[in-house]
C-alpha cells in the first residue's frame, strides 16, 4: 500500500521473515532525523538532482518497488554522502540552523538568519546554491529577500 | 487624596494566578516535548516523520543529524505486527 497509517502498539517483536536476498546489495537507510533533513533539503535537491530525477522517472514508469531499486539504492548512497560533506564543511552553522528549525515548528521563514550562514558556508565550502523550484523569475527568492512581508516579528 | 491602593490588590492577585497557571502549563508542554516549543499544525507527513525520528532516537522530538542509522532501523517498523482487527 502506498498510502501511511499511524502506527498502532506493535504486539510482537518484528523479525523479518524475508529478508532480502543476498544478490541485492544493501545500502543503509539514512538516518539522519527530520528537522536536519528540512535544513539540507536543498543542497541535497542540489547535489543529487540527477540520482533523484533518475528514480522518480523510473517510479513513473512502474510503482512497482523491484523496478527501482537501483535508482533508489544510488538516491540513498547520495543523500548520505550530501549529508555526511555538509558535517564534515559546516557542522556548527547545519547544527544551529536545524535546531533554530526544531524550535519554531519546522518553518523556513522564522530561522532566517541561521540559514544566511549555512547557505553562506555551504556555498564556499561545497559550492551548492539553494534555489527553490518554481519560484517567480524576476525577483529575489523568498530567503534573499531583505525586508519579507511575513517574518518572525508581526508588523 | 493617597493612592487607593486596596483596590490594586485584586489586579495583582489576577495577574499572578494567569502568570503562574500561565507558566506551569508551558512548562508541561515543554516537558512533553523535551524542552521544546510544542509542533502544531501537523499534517500527515509532519506525523509520520515524527513517527520515523522515534524509530531513529526513541523520541517523538529526538533529533540527530549523524546519518548513520540505529541496528535496528531496517525493521524496527511496527508496520508488520500492528494490530489490525
Amino acid at each position: 500500500m502506498a498510502t501511511w497509517t499511524k502506527n498502532d502498539a506493535s504486539v510482537a517483536p518484528y523479525v523479518d521473515p524475508t529478508p532480502l536476498p543476498p544478490s541485492i546489495p544493501s545500502v543503509e537507510e539514512v538516518g539522519t532525523t527530520s528537522a536536519p533533513l528540512k535544513s539540507a533539503a536543498f543542497f541535497i535537491g542540489a547535489y543529487c538532482k540527477d540520482f533523484n530525477e533518475d528514480f522518480m522517472l523510473c517510479k513513473a514508469e512502474n510503482r512497482n518497488p523491484e523496478h527501482c531499486l537501483k535508482e533508489g539504492r544510488k538516491v540513498t548512497r547520495c543523500a548520505t554522502d550530501i549529508i555526511t560533506k555538509l558535517r564534515e564543511n559546516c557542522l556548527a552553522e547545519f547544527d544551529k540552523h536545524w535546531q533554530c528549525l526544531e524550535n519554531n515548528n519546522q518553518q523556513y521563514y522564522m530561522c532566517r538568519k541561521p540559514e544566511r550562514a549555512l547557505n553562506k558556508c555551504v556555498f564556499e565550502k561545497l559550492g551548492l546554491v539553494k534555489a527553490i523550484p518554481g519560484s517567480p523569475q524576476g525577483q529575489p527568492q523568498i530567503h534573499e529577500k531583505t525586508s519579507p512581508i511575513f517574518g518572525a516579528m508581526q508588523k | 487624596m493617597p493612592v487607593p491602593w486596596e483596590a490594586l490588590i485584586p489586579f495583582g492577585l489576577v495577574t499572578a494566578m494567569f502568570g503562574v497557571t500561565g507558566t506551569a502549563f508551558n512548562i508541561a508542554r515543554r516537558v512533553s516535548n523535551d524542552g521544546k516549543p510544542p509542533r502544531y499544525g501537523l499534517d500527515e507527513w509532519d506525523e509520520m516523520m515524527m513517527e520515523r525520528d522515534q524509530r531513529i532516537t526513541g523520541s517523538l522530538r529526538g533529533q540527530k543529524s549523524d546519518p548513520t542509522p540505529p541496528e535496528n532501523f531496517a525493521t524496527n517498523s511496527t508496520w508488520y505486527t500492528k494490530r489490525s482487527i
